[in-house]
């Protein structure tokens, strides 16, 4: 199905998100520049910290950009791994309407 | 992972939570009054609590929560671990292990027991006297009555199950871990600053599993510093931007927070700061936003549909994960770090005091939870393993043979690569080995339990000193050692202690002292267990061996002979038959069992002073080292440990004696000369002593023989072939093994031999062996 705006896209993180995965993640991210980004973790089993790096540094250059960075969905461990390492997402995360 | 394998790890940490519960316990009751001692016995319990919850066990969980209560008394010094609260604690330790076998094994537990003991630790808790046992407790103990606190004398009525404050057992949930967090605040803070380096990633490390298991330590604020992390477009996705400020409350030293960086520290920069009292508190020395770090964090722990956390010390499980990421540079030493650290943790309890102790085991818990270097494998595959080695081990022998053989001059490059493989075969045969070798720890334990009963039976005041629980030994060795050990103890406490009055009189402290010690010698292992008690009447044991008709009335024995009467079959010196020894079944199956085991057991003692029992056991039941004999034409393997030296005789040193017998003068001492082929009756008179070879060997009695051979073929490692498993015993013949011709050679069995040159046939060695 056709997304409503033609400029919003969404981003469905791998379960592992290990070291191997930040240059890739990178990769994705910058392939996503300039779109509104939802970004769904609720798959993620494992994160790292640096693919959390790569998702923050992406939060911060969609910020710059003047787009939307949101997490639709996470999943638990994807959560608590930001608590753990004290990475605040709430501001990041999508508010119902 | 389904609930069952998990609740089976559960189970096997129980065991592990259990022996570091009574081996606390006993530190405590032998004076010890580090914290760290205190806060690990506390911890055990609360471990198995708080498993014991997750899994519904309610039996458990209520039962550990009394105790858990009384031990935060203890934790709190608000009572004072004194040897009366302390036999509470170890009867306490007991149920909850029985408890915790009930639990997973079935069965039904003494309810009478636990009620008791619940309400002996409540009162404890209460700052009270235990109340009286409602079971009828020996009199004859009457150890001094301990004050445990300034409370008034224990009300006699006992106490409710259901206490004054109404404690209810309850089912456990894991918002009970709360437990803990009344005394947190007194905890010793902690600041500290980890910047990792790229290098930390690159090398396979990963900060957030560090941070977990920093997190694992005690109460966790974290704050991360992003000031360095650049936008997308500038940032390289494999360098470390993020650093972290971390408070940390935990009772477990700074080392154990260093432990955490181990495999990192020289990819990181890292500060650890333990703050004054004063300083604690959240973001002290700046207002850094710290987050506090969520205590459950289980999902992280590589097994996405593991129930939420079983228990926080769940380290073992989490393990794996945290291993293969956590340390992959450090997998190949891993074993190596955790047996440093094991073996520092020993060593430090011996030199360097409880404290010292404390943070080296602590370093070897985290060093298993960073490397994570154990799996659990059945033992039916290591078995089939050693089997297959065994047999890889005759089959090179077999071909080194044939090499040899057919290469006269044996310089051929086949020659050469055959040694090699030689010693390739031995080290692997080795590791395989290792694989089966475990402590006696666990045995030795399960006496200490076995002591108290019996001493609680009997009357006595009896204290277990054991030494060497770090030895390591077979597995088959080991699980075949409990039984005799236990029939041992029974004995030294039962017949060995004398009654407290008893020994006030004979100028001894009323606490009599079991001592089990063990230790590697030569190649086997030595398991000695020495009582101070009356030792062996010898007048008894001779009159009751003459009643038998075990000895003739004249017969003239040594003090060392009179002893091991006690081994035969049916000989028992107690008057009256008691509930734990005394059948006179005791012993003599206790030699059958260290025989069967390739062991060798003896006594001695000292009226007045006590009995030093003394076994000595194979290390390993698949393979021997041996020297291979030539003995009228036939070939036998001698045990190499047996051998103190080898020696050709010459006519001079040959004398006779009496009839048969000859000794050989050696360095101006005699020693007899046993004709091997004539004791086995290969041959029908003596052979010339001076054609032959001369083994001087050792009898686990002390006294020396020596062994007459025809000729030495060489040294080497066989491979022990069970001859009553695939035949039948042999008298004078402990095994067979297959050698590198293929052939069958009989390994011999030294101590029998040595016993026959006594004067008694081989025939007779299993029912008389014991009198030598």
């Amino acid at each position: 199905m056709a997304a409503k705006k033609a400029a919003q896209k969404s981003l469905s993180l791998a379960p592992v998100l290990d070291l191997n995965e930040a240059n890739a993640l990178h990769t994705k991210l910058m392939g996503l520049r300039g779109n509104t980004l939802v970004i769904d973790a609720s798959a993620v089993e494992r994160v790292g910290a640096l693919c959390v790096q790569v998702l923050m540094a992406g939060a911060k250059s969609w910020e710059e950009d003047k787009q939307s960075f949101t997490f639709a969905k996470v999943s638990d461990a994807f959560t608590k791994t930001t608590q753990l390492i004290g990475v605040n997402i709430d501001h990041l995360m999508a508010k119902e309407i | 992972m389904d609930m069952n394998e998990i609740k089976e790890i559960f189970f096997q940490e129980c065991e592990e939570q259990l022996a570091e519960l009574e081996s606390g316990l006993l530190r405590l009751n032998d004076g010890d009054r580090d914290p760290e001692t205190v806060n690990a016995v506390f911890r055990a319990v609360h471990s198995i609590k708080g498993g014991a919850g997750a899994f519904g066990l309610d039996d458990l969980v209520s039962f550990a929560h009394v105790f858990e209560t009384t031990l935060d008394c203890v934790r709190s010094n608000k009572l004072e671990p004194t040897q009366e609260v302390l036999k509470v604690m170890l009867k306490s330790a007991d149920v909850l292990a029985d408890l915790t076998n009930v639990a997973r094994d079935g069965g039904s537990v003494d309810q009478a027991r636990s009620a008791q003991l619940i309400r002996e630790l409540e009162a404890l808790a209460k700052g009270e006297a235990p109340p009286a046992a409602a079971t009828p407790a020996p009199v004859a103990a009457a150890p001094k009555a301990a004050p445990v606190a300034k409370a008034a004398p224990a009300p006699v009525a006992a106490a409710p199950l259901v206490n004054d404050e109404g404690f209810m057992p309850v089912a456990f949930s894991f918002d009970d871990f709360g437990g803990e967090e009344e005394s947190v605040s007194d905890l010793p803070a902690y600041d500290i600053v980890f910047k990792p380096k790229s290098e930390l990633y690159t090398k396979g490390n990963e900060a957030t599993l560090l941070l977990r298991d920093l997190s694992r330590l005690g109460e966790m604020s974290i704050h991360c510093n992003m000031d360095n992390l650049p936008g997308l477009d500038q940032m390289d996705p494999e360098t470390a931007y993020f650093s972290w400020k971390i408070s940390i409350k935990t009772d477990k030293g700074e080392d154990a927070i260093r432990s955490v960086f181990e495999f990192a520290e020289w990819d990181c920069d890292l500060e650890v700061t333990a703050l004054d009292a004063g300083e604690a508190g959240e973001g002290s020395d700046d207002d850094l936003p710290m987050q506090p770090v969520p205590f459950d964090l289980s999902v992280l722990d590589g097994e996405p549909d593991a129930p939420i956390g079983v228990v926080e010390e769940e380290e073992q499980l989490a393990a794996a994960a945290a291993a293969q990421e956590a340390a992959v540079a450090a997998a190949e030493t891993a074993s190596n770090v955790l047996q440093m650290a094991g073996n520092a943790a020993r060593a430090s309890a011996a030199d360097k005091g409880a404290a010292a102790t404390a943070a080296a085991q602590n370093n070897a818990q985290q060093a298993a939870s960073a490397a994570a270097p154990t799996i659990r494998v059945d033992l039916d595959r290591v078995d089939r393993l050693i089997n297959l080695v065994g047999e890889l081990v005759i089959n090179q022998a077999m071909l080194s043979q044939s090499v040899i053989e057919n290469d006269s001059n044996g310089v051929s490059s086949i020659n050469m690569g055959l040694e090699e493989l030689q010693q390739l075969t031995r080290e692997i045969q080795d590791s395989v080995m290792a694989i089966r070798a475990q402590p006696v720890k666990p045995v030795f334990q399960r006496m200490a339990r076995t002591v108290r009963e019996i001493a609680d039976i009997t009357g006595k005041s009896v204290r277990l000193v054991t030494e060497g629980e770090n030895t390591e030994v077979d597995k088959t060795v080991i699980d075949k050692l409990a039984e005799p050990l236990t029939h041992m103890i029974r004995n030294a406490v039962d017949h060995g202690l004398e009654m407290p009055e008893k020994r006030l009189a004979a100028g001894k402290p009323a606490e009599g002292t079991v001592k089990l010690t063990a230790k590697h010698r030569s190649g086997r292992i030595v398991i000695e267990l020495s009582d101070d008690g009356a030792g062996i009447n010898r007048e008894r044991v001779r009159q009751k061996a003459i009643d038998n008709d075990l000895i003739a009335a004249d017969a003239n024995l040594s003090d060392e002979e009179i002893d091991n009467l006690i081994f035969h079959a049916g000989f028992s010196t107690a008057e009256k038959v008691s509930d734990l020894s005394g059948r006179g079944v005791g012993m003599d199956v206790v030699k059958r069992s260290i025989q069967a085991l390739g062991g060798r057991i003896n006594i001695s003692s000292k009226p007045g002073h006590g009995s030093v029992f003394t076994m000595s056991l194979p290390l390993t039941l698949a393979v021997l080292d041996g020297m291979v004999v030539t003995v009228a034409g036939q070939t036998l393997v001698v045990p190499l440990t047996a051998i103190v030296e080898t020696l050709q005789p010459d006519a001079a040193s040959i004398h006779s004696f009496g009839a048969t017998q000859r000794l050989i003068s050696i360095r101006n001492s005699f020693c007899p000369l046993v004709d091997v082929g004539r004791i086995l009756n290969f041959r029908a008179t003596q052979a010339n002593p001076v054609e032959g070879v001369a083994l001087l060997v050792e009898s686990e009695g002390g006294g020396q023989r020596a062994l007459m051979v025809d000729a030495i073929q060489g040294q080497r490692q066989v491979v022990i072939k069970s001859l009553e498993a695939n035949y039948t015993h042999v008298p004078g013949i402990a095994a067979a093994t297959i050698l590198g011709d293929g052939r069958v050679a009989l390994i011999l069995d030294v101590d029998a031999v040595v016993a026959a040159s006594r004067g008694q046939s081989l025939q007779q060695e299993s029912s008389l062996a014991a009198a030598g």
